[in-house]
């Protein structure tokens, strides 16, 4: 998996910049709103919001054949720029040009209806995966046997351990090939044994995509996966390049919280 | 570009009503009491109220129970709709985080199950005292003029309380609270011309009114140019309403996803 081909640009980021209010950082409710507006109205209306920047001008492209992996320390906004790749958040300056279809997975532990059975769940998450796909049944099935969930299938889903929710939405997910992929930590939560079996269905499936960024702390599974390593700080690209380079990179960042990766 | 946008929201209607049928039959599922409960609800409501107002309160109006029906019954989708539709994010965040997932399809879900059921007990309730009264059977095709708008007016205030709900918790308790003041204030078990005029203005400033009228016009006091009026007023206001959903939407979307 180390053939660096990348032809066509498929995903171009321009100088993407997304600030957040710290404003709202805060788990308040309407009536603690109500109190400090009426305690302290001048602070409340006429001082100014802090803003954190959780991308800070990030530029690079993906091209076909590209699988990027990003590293970076929590909180470094690796997740933020996927959001922003997958359409879900916009940024307030700069721009992600593409025409293919990005799909991207933050987490599988989720189902949709805990009260339906899994094969419902499943089914209805691929109606909301698959937009438009004909074979959403077929695919179903095959996630389905893929899982090796047995009669659990037909079970209410929230009878279901964390890793067995997982089992069943990683194979639905990995059982269509996207144009453009992005996978935000999401081997988490599967036993030893599936993540194996997983693995294999992953790498084909990954390949067959267009593109794909992986985020991953574990620097292991970026040097099975990617041909290309991103390393994130503060907000900016701190390195692009080769893998071996990029992992030393982001070793480099700080030590100490990377000594039980 | 067109045509692709098309597709794209033609498959999420499919999606939405495939979530809603989804949700129906989960709680079907659950309890069939439960299902019924859904139906039944509202027509208890009606019942006590109706009787309160009309012979315990004697409200002398003619055709009193379909006046009520034609206000009660679509107070009791727009609140209950809000209400179970607020919190739909904060219940289905891990979703939303997890998957590009369109909200709106969730949310729309909800609302078009909250349809059904209003529908469902609307008419159970409309047509038996529809057919007692002397009017024509005919005055229900404008139904739809008025289920529009109410529908339309009811998805974008949820929309905007479901945004406001993930940054402050509390706002389905103080909608809640809000619905209980209101209910007194919308003529909705008194007509709007017992009104001093002193206090007029209460009611104008009350946007559910718009909402509720053309129902009245279809179903109670039926004048052709009253009624126009109406189904323009509400048309006007729910374009607002949907406005001010898309705005706010578009300018919290990143803190949306941040806050989940």
């Amino acid at each position: 998996m180390n053939s660096t081909e990348c032809s066509e640009e498929i995903l171009k980021v321009k100088d993407l910049k997304v600030h957040f209010y710290l404003d709202h950082y805060y788990d308040r409710g309407l009536r603690d709103v109500f109190i400090s507006a009426l305690t302290n109205p001048f602070d409340y209306f006429f001082k100014q919001k802090e803003i954190f920047y959780a991308l800070n001008g990030i530029t690079f492209s993906l091209s076909q054949g590209m699988r990027l992996g990003i590293l970076g320390v929590n909180g470094s906004g690796k997740t933020t720029l996927c959001r922003c790749l997958a359409g879900m958040m916009r940024a307030q300056e700069g721009s992600v040009e593409t025409t293919k279809e990005v799909r991207a997975i933050f987490d599988t532990g989720t189902g949709i209806m805990p009260e339906l059975t899994g094969r419902e769940n499943a089914q209805l998450l691929a109606r909301l995966f698959f937009t438009g796909e004909k074979e959403v049944k077929h695919l179903v099935e095959e996630s389905i046997s893929f899982s090796e969930l047995g009669h659990f299938i037909d079970a209410p889903f929230k009878k279901y351990s964390k890793g067995m929710q997982s089992r069943l939405l990683l194979s639905l997910i990995s059982s269509l090939p996207a144009d453009i992929l992005i996978l935000d930590e999401v081997f988490d939560g599967a036993d030893v044994f599936f993540r194996q079996k997983l693995a294999k269905r992953m790498i084909s499936f990954i390949e067959k995509a267009g593109a794909t960024v992986f985020v991953s702390h574990s620097t292991e599974q970026i040097r099975e996966i990617c041909n290309k390593v991103m390393v994130i700080h503060e907000g900016k690209v701190h390195f692009l390049g080769e893998v071996e380079d990029g992992i030393k990179a982001y070793m480099g960042l700080n030590p100490e919280t990377l000594i039980q990766k | 570009m067109g045509y692709h946008n098309n597709m794209k929201f033609e498959s999420e209607l499919n999606q939405i009503s495939e979530l809603a049928l989804a949700s129906i039959k989960s709680r079907y599922r659950k309890t069939w009491a439960g299902f019924i409960w859904v139906i039944i609800n509202p027509i208890l409501m009606f019942g006590v109220q109706s009787m309160v107002f009309k012979h315990i309160l004697k409200i002398e109006l003619p055709n009193y129970f379909l006046f009520l029906l034609g206000g009660l019954l679509p107070w009791i989708f727009f609140t209950s709709t809000i209400q179970m539709g607020t919190p739909i994010f904060s219940q289905q965040g891990q979703l939303l985080r997890s998957f590009k997932v369109n909200p709106w399809v969730l949310l729309g879900a909800q609302v078009m199950d909250n349809f059904v059921n209003f529908l469902a007990s609307f008419l159970l309730i409309l047509i038996p005292f529809f057919l007692m009264s002397e009017k024509s059977l005919g005055m229900l095709l404008l139904l739809p003029l008025a289920l529009i708008p109410l529908l339309i007016g009811t998805l974008s205030l949820t929309i905007i309380l479901s945004i406001l709900n993930i940054f402050y918790r509390d706002v389905n308790f103080v909608m809640g609270f809000i619905f209980s003041l209101l209910f007194f204030l919308t003529p909705i078990f008194y007509p709007k011309e017992f009104i001093p005029q002193e206090y007029e203005w209460m009611i104008w400033m009350n946007p559910l009114i718009y909402l509720i009228e053309p129902f009245r016009q279809v179903i109670h006091s039926f004048n052709g140019t009253l009624f126009m009026i109406s189904i323009f007023k509400s048309l006007i206001f729910v374009t607002l309403c949907g406005f001010t959903a898309l705005w706010v939407w578009k300018r919290k979307r990143n803190e949306f996803y941040r806050m989940l």
